[in-house]
C-alpha cells in the first residue's frame, strides 16, 4: 500500500485536522454508539443477573454466569459446543472439497461465468428461502425423499431425526456457500503460472498427476483462506439453523452456540447468561482465528 | 493473502467464446467431457432447489406434500401468489424492506467514502490510530451485538415513551430507525474505500487545493467520481446483504410487528397452523421477495463479484 496522504502546503494543518475529523465524525460517533457501547454493555451484562425491564436492577454476580457455562450438567460444551464444532467442520469440509473440484473443472470449459454464476445463486439469496427450501426438500414428500425412494430406498424424515438432522443442515449451509469459495479457489487457479502446466505436458503427466502435483500445492494460500473464513463463518452463524429447526432441534440436536446465545436472551430472557456465551463463543473464535493465521504464515512462508 | 503473478489471470474466458482449446494447456484439455459432467452435475444440484420452489408455489390446495414426490404440479395454479397477497401484508414489507435497504445503502456510501477520503488523503493527527481501529472494528463477528444492541434500542432514552434513563416504552423500536441503525457505518465499507481512495494522485488533489477548492469539494468532485467502480461494488454487497438480513429484523419486529421485512413476513407464516396448505403461500411469498435481488445480482454480477472478492482482501 502506497503510503497514504498527499502533503499539503497550501493550507494550514490545523484546517485540515478539522476537516478530516467533520467527514470521520458519522463513523467514529457509530463506532462509539453501535460499537464501544454495545461491547462495555454487554461485558457489563455477561457479569450480572438481570430480567430485562429497568436498568436500575442489573445485579452484579461476577464471573457466576462465565462458571455457570462450563459447570457439571450445562449443556454448553456438551452437546452445543461439539455441535458448533461439528457443524463448522462439516461446513468447510464440504465447501472446500466442493469448490476445488468445481472450480477446476470450470477453469477448463467454455462460459466459466456463466457456471460461475449458477453456483453463486444461493449467496444472494435470504436465508428464509435457502432454508425452507431444503426445509421442505427433506420432508418425507419432499424432493430429496423423492429422490431416495426411486432408489428404492425408504423415506426419512431427515430433520426430525436427531442422528440425520445436524448432518441435513450442514449440508444446505455448505451447498448455500459454495459459490463463494468457488469464487476465491479460481482466483487462485488463475494466478498458477501457465508454465508449470506446460512442463508437466512436456513430461507427459497424466491429468490427475498434474492436479495432485501443480494445482493443489499451488492452490494452497488460497485452500487455506477459503477453509479459515468459511470455519469462521460456520462456528458463528445459527439464521439457517434458525429457519430449518426452529429452536435447535430436535432435542438439542442442532444447537449450536450463537442459536444457545439467542435462545437463552430472546426466549428465557436470560440476559447475563446469554451474553456469557457469546463472549465464550467470541473468545474461542479468536483463539482458533489467531492459531489458524499463525499455522498459515508458518506454512505459507514455504509455499 | 493471494499472490497474481500475472501469468494467466486475463486468460480464464470470459465470454463464451474461444473457451477450452486456446486457453488452457492440453494437459487439462484431455477430458473435457469429465470436467463438463462434474460441471453440468454439481450445477443441477445448485438449480434444482430454486426450481423446486418455484414448482411447490404454483401446487394446488392438498397437492403439496402429497406422496409420492412429484416435482411438476398437476396444474399450474396462481392461487398460492393471490393467497400471498391476502395473508402477508405484502405493501408493508416490501416497503419496509425497500426503506431499510435504500437507508442502509445509502449512508454505507456516504460515510465510507467520507471517513475513507479522510484517511487516505488528509494528514491530522490521530489517522493511524482510527484507521486501526477501523480494522479493528471487523474483528467483532455480529452475533456479538444482537443483544447489546437490542437493548441499547429499547432503553434509548427520551425516544418512544422511555424516560431520561431509558425505562418505561419501547424506545427507538417505535419507528423503522430502529430497523436501520446498528448497520449504518461499515467498517470494511470505510476499509475498501480508503484502499480505493489511496490511488488517485496526489497532484490532482494539490492543483484543486492551489486553486482554492475547498476539501468538501474536492471529495465531491475528484474523489466520488474517481472512485465510482469501487462504490457500486459497495452498493451492491450492501443491497444484498440489507434485503436479505434476517435475525436483526426478527428481532425489532417482535418489538413492534409494523417494522416486519420481507424476510421476517414470510418466515411468520409457518406458525399458521396447515403447514401443507401455507407451505406453498409461503413458497409463492419466497419467490417474490427473491426474484428482485436475483434480478439485481444478474444484472450487475460482474461487479458484486469483484466485491466478493475484494472482501477477501480484509
Amino acid at each position: 500500500m502506497a503510503a497514504p496522504g498527499g502533503p499539503a502546503r497550501t493550507r494550514p494543518r490545523s484546517r485540515q485536522t478539522a476537516v478530516a475529523y467533520l467527514f470521520l465524525t458519522p463513523a467514529l460517533l457509530f463506532f462509539a454508539l453501535f460499537l464501544l457501547l454495545p461491547l462495555l454493555f454487554a461485558l457489563l451484562l455477561a457479569q450480572s443477573r438481570w430480567a430485562g425491564f429497568d436498568l436500575a436492577d442489573i445485579e452484579p454476580v461476577g464471573l457466576a454466569n462465565f462458571t455457570g457455562l462450563f459447570a457439571h450438567g450445562a449443556t454448553f460444551l456438551t452437546p452445543v459446543l461439539t455441535n458448533t464444532f461439528l457443524y463448522a467442520l462439516g461446513t468447510v469440509v464440504l465447501a472446500t472439497a466442493g469448490a476445488v473440484v468445481v472450480a477446476t473443472c470450470i477453469d477448463n470449459l467454455r462460459c466459466q461465468g456463466l457456471w460461475r454464476t449458477l453456483y453463486f445463486l444461493p449467496v444472494v439469496t435470504t436465508v428464509v428461502a435457502v432454508g425452507n427450501v431444503w426445509k421442505y426438500m427433506y420432508e418425507p414428500g419432499g424432493l430429496v425423499n423423492g429422490v431416495l425412494n426411486a432408489l428404492g430406498l425408504g423415506s426419512v424424515a431427515l430433520l426430525q431425526n436427531p442422528g440425520t438432522a445436524l448432518p441435513s443442515v450442514v449440508v444446505v449451509q455448505a451447498w448455500a456457500s459454495l459459490g463463494t469459495a468457488i469464487l476465491i479457489l479460481t482466483a487462485g487457479l488463475k494466478a498458477i503460472p501457465e508454465s508449470y502446466y506446460e512442463a508437466a505436458e512436456l513430461d507427459g503427466a497424466r491429468p490427475f498427476t498434474v492436479f495432485r502435483r501443480i494445482t493443489l500445492p499451488l492452490l494452497r494460500p488460497s485452500l487455506v483462506f477459503v477453509s479459515i473464513t468459511q470455519f469462521i463463518a460456520g462456528l458463528q452463524s445459527f439464521a439457517l439453523i434458525i429457519v430449518m429447526t426452529g429452536d435447535g432441534g430436535p432435542g438439542d440436536a442442532t444447537d449450536v452456540a450463537a442459536l444457545e446465545m439467542y435462545r437463552q436472551a430472546f426466549t428465557y430472557g436470560d440476559w447475563g447468561g446469554a451474553s456469557a456465551a457469546a463472549f465464550a463463543l467470541f473468545v474461542l473464535i479468536l483463539a482458533i482465528t489467531l492459531v489458524q493465521l499463525w499455522l498459515f504464515r508458518r506454512k505459507g512462508s514455504e509455499v | 493473502m493471494r499472490r497474481n503473478r500475472g501469468t494467466r489471470a486475463d486468460r480464464g474466458a470470459k465470454r463464451c467464446r474461444g473457451g477450452a482449446g486456446g486457453e488452457r494447456g492440453p494437459v487439462r484439455r484431455r477430458f473435457p467431457w469429465l470436467s463438463y459432467a462434474v460441471v453440468a452435475v454439481g450445477a443441477a444440484v445448485m438449480v434444482v432447489p430454486f426450481l423446486d420452489l418455484l414448482m411447490s408455489s404454483l401446487k394446488g390446495s392438498g397437492e403439496y406434500g402429497r406422496l409420492p414426490y412429484r416435482f411438476l404440479p398437476e396444474a399450474f395454479d396462481l392461487s398460492n401468489y393471490r393467497a400471498a397477497f391476502q395473508r402477508l401484508d405484502l405493501p408493508l414489507l416490501f416497503r419496509n424492506s425497500t426503506v431499510a435497504t435504500a437507508v442502509i445503502t445509502g449512508s454505507t456510501l456516504l460515510t465510507s467514502s467520507l471517513a475513507g477520503y479522510a484517511l487516505a488523503k488528509l494528514r491530522f493527527p490521530g489517522r493511524e490510530l482510527i484507521f486501526r481501529l477501523v480494522l479493528a472494528t471487523m474483528m467483532f463477528p455480529p452475533f456479538l451485538f444482537f443483544i447489546p444492541h437490542f437493548l441499547i434500542l429499547v432503553h434509548w432514552p427520551l425516544a418512544g415513551g422511555n424516560d431520561l434513563l431509558g425505562s418505561g416504552g419501547a424506545g427507538l423500536t417505535v419507528s423503522l430507525a430502529a430497523l436501520v441503525m446498528p448497520f449504518l457505518v461499515s467498517g470494511f465499507g470505510i476499509f475498501l474505500m480508503r484502499q480505493f481512495i489511496v490511488a488517485i494522485p496526489d497532484d490532482i488533489l494539490e492543483a484543486a487545493r492551489i486553486d482554492g477548492a475547498g476539501e468538501f469539494t474536492l471529495w465531491w468532485r475528484i474523489v466520488v467520481p474517481q472512485t465510482k467502480p469501487v462504490a457500486l461494488t459497495l452498493a451492491l454487497l450492501t443491497v444484498v446483504n440489507a434485503w436479505n438480513e434476517y435475525i436483526w429484523a426478527l428481532l425489532v419486529s417482535t418489538a413492534n410487528p409494523r417494522l416486519m421485512t420481507l424476510p421476517v413476513g414470510i418466515q411468520l407464516l409457518q406458525s399458521f397452523l396447515d403447514p401443507d396448505r401455507m407451505v406453498p403461500v409461503m413458497m409463492a411469498g419466497l419467490v417474490l421477495s427473491s426474484v428482485p435481488v436475483l434480478l439485481f445480482f444478474l444484472l450487475l454480477q460482474k461487479h458484486y463479484l469483484r466485491g466478493v472478492m475484494l472482501s477477501g482482501l480484509r
